[in-house]
């Protein structure tokens, strides 16, 4: 009998009713294995060491009240500015790690964040969860199940002291917040990124796999498309964020040249009708393309829709996609004029952040 | 003081100018929150300190996941997996955006003594530092089944919760292992 894997072996650490009599009968009487075994184990009692962390020292009715003054603040928060001391309790309830990860979610398609991970459609592993919740969890699909995936220009990313170093770095105009939300306080550091570009190569092998592994066949590919090469641009971008002591984001306003594909063989939107028209093709991956156009001029914004709800609204002339966290802890808005998109985030409500977006100046 | 005790979750309060404002409706927030709460708040800091390697932002991290779960309607028998991987993600998320942004203090040491749980081995802080960092490198889902393996889920529930095979945890996890191991090797022998 051949060894069992590695895999079996670290079960076998944790789980041994979870291995087959099999494999355990063999490893039982096997040296190989049985010194394997021994390494897996130290291997695992080493990491678990590593990870572990000083188990007491939480008080928990400390941190009882303060969740309860998050949750009984959080829905109304324009009201707090009318108590006594709003600003304490204002600040409590700005929650760092839901904010960082509504930046994580606009700005995958808007900014700093896109910059640095591209657009997250073609790298999904990087958008992981935007919120947090646990089993509902999808992966958002990616591209590379289709063809190959290359980037071609890394952006350079950095700090930079002030919004006219910003405008120096990108180009853009550094949008100006005339007035801060109430708890958002102080001075906004200022983000920069440069151009980003990656190449998606289409691979009908690819492609047929990707389907076989559903069951379904690969329907012929238009004349032209296998092989067929697309490039995406987005950046420069920039992005204002204004932080917590903690340094974790309260609001971000971000502004970034929008992405665009274009391609060296068959129109992007050849490819991108025929990759709809796969079966299994995830709906989510599929909302992502039907969004994508050669002219820059939507957006390819990776909403999970079981998380996120998504309307319109209307920003200085421009149409404006509103998204708001199913739990409602955050918000964003996000708009394209002129090839130049503009974003908007925060753990604030959509009301606060359309006034700040339309109060850019 | 607007303090608010858990019995005042879906009462009206009066605010300084008079008005009278609906706090919440009571179903917004579960009722079982605190004792949820009271059991499970220093496990799921743990979970989140495993990933972070500070108690200060694990507790940060815990308070958001147990504001989403007040707000949830998972069920109480589910809440404990439900709360670590809630808390796994977030908290990697928070490594994660802690290091695009040029990693500062996300992984710092905010104090941590060195943990006699497995009394033989020392494992010294710019070990823990590296492990964490790697930790940020690796692979979500990698990651995650790695953290949510040493929070003692079970390998189903693992599998469960990351849309794994139940056969491909154990060899994920493994894989996870071996990397961080390699940042441990290398800070413990720098020749």
């Amino acid at each position: 009998m051949r060894h069992p894997s590695e895999g079996v072996l670290r079960r076998l650490v944790d789980e041994p009713a979870g291995v087959t009599d099999a494999d355990r009968t063999h490893v039982a009487s096997c040296s190989t294995c049985l010194r394997e075994l021994d390494a897996v184990r130290a291997d695992a009692h080493l990491v678990g060491a590593a990870l572990a962390s000083a188990g007491n020292g939480t008080d928990t009715d400390l941190a009882w009240a303060r969740l309860s003054t998050a949750a009984a603040s959080a829905p109304q928060r324009r009201q707090a500015t009318a108590g006594a001391r709003p600003d304490r309790w204002r600040a409590a309830v700005r929650r760092p790690a839901v904010a960082a990860m509504s930046a994580v979610l606009l700005l995958g398609g808007a900014g700093v964040a896109a910059a640095n991970d591209w657009l997250p459609i073609f790298k999904t592993e990087r958008v992981t969860p935007v919120e947090v919740t646990s089993t509902e969890l999808v992966q958002v699909p990616d591209l590379s199940g289709y063809g190959d995936v290359a980037f071609t220009q890394q952006p350079e990313t950095k700090q930079v002291p002030d919004a006219r170093s910003a405008a120096g770095f990108t180009g853009l105009d550094v949008p100006r917040v005339t007035e801060l939300p109430g708890g958002v306080t102080g001075n906004p550091a200022y983000e920069v990124a440069g151009q980003v570009g990656a190449t998606f190569t289409f691979s009908a092998e690819k492609a047929a796999k990707a389907a076989a592994a559903k069951g379904e066949v690969l329907p012929p590919p238009p004349a032209g498309l296998d092989g067929s090469r697309f490039r995406l641009q987005a950046g420069p971008a920039l992005a204002e964020v204004w932080s917590q002591p903690t340094g974790l984001p309260t609001l971000l306003v971000a502004r970034a040249v929008a992405p665009t594909v274009d391609s060296s063989g068959v129109p992007f939107e050849t490819a991108r009708d025929y990759l709809l028209s796969l079966p299994g093709l995830p709906d989510g991956l599929a909302g992502q393309l039907r969004d994508l156009s050669a002219d820059g001029g939507t957006l390819p914004l990776p909403v999970p829709a079981e998380m996120v709800t998504t309307s319109t609204a209307g920003v200085g002339g421009a149409e404006a996609t509103v998204l708001t966290s199913r739990n409602g802890l955050f918000a964003g808005v996000v708009w394209v004029q002129d090839g130049v998109m503009t974003g908007v985030a925060g753990s604030l409500s959509a009301g606060e952040l359309l006034r700040v977006a339309r109060g850019l100046g | 003081m607007t303090v608010v005790s858990s019995t005042q979750f879906g009462a009206r309060r009066t605010t300084a100018d008079g008005r009278r404002d609906v706090v919440r409706s009571r179903a917004d927030v579960r009722p079982d929150l605190e004792a949820v709460f009271r059991s499970d708040y220093a496990r799921v800091v743990g979970v989140a300190a495993r990933v972070l390697g500070s108690r200060d932002s694990a507790e940060d991290v815990a308070q958001e996941v147990f504001l989403a779960f007040g707000r949830s309607s998972v069920p109480a028998g589910e809440a404990r997996g439900w709360l670590t991987v809630a808390a796994t993600h977030t908290a990697l998320n928070l490594l994660r955006s802690g290091r695009r942004r040029g990693a500062r203090e996300q992984v710092a040491d905010d104090g941590l003594a060195i943990v006699p749980d497995v009394a033989d081995l020392v494992v010294s802080r710019d070990e823990r530092r590296a492990v964490r960092a790697a930790l940020s490198r690796l692979p979500h889902r990698q990651a995650a089944a790695l953290v949510l393996r040493h929070s003692g889920l079970s390998y189903a529930e693992v599998a469960a919760a990351l849309d794994l095979s139940p056969g491909s945890v154990g060899t994920t996890v493994r894989r996870a292992e071996s990397v961080l191991l390699k940042e441990l090797n290398r800070h413990a022998s720098p020749e």
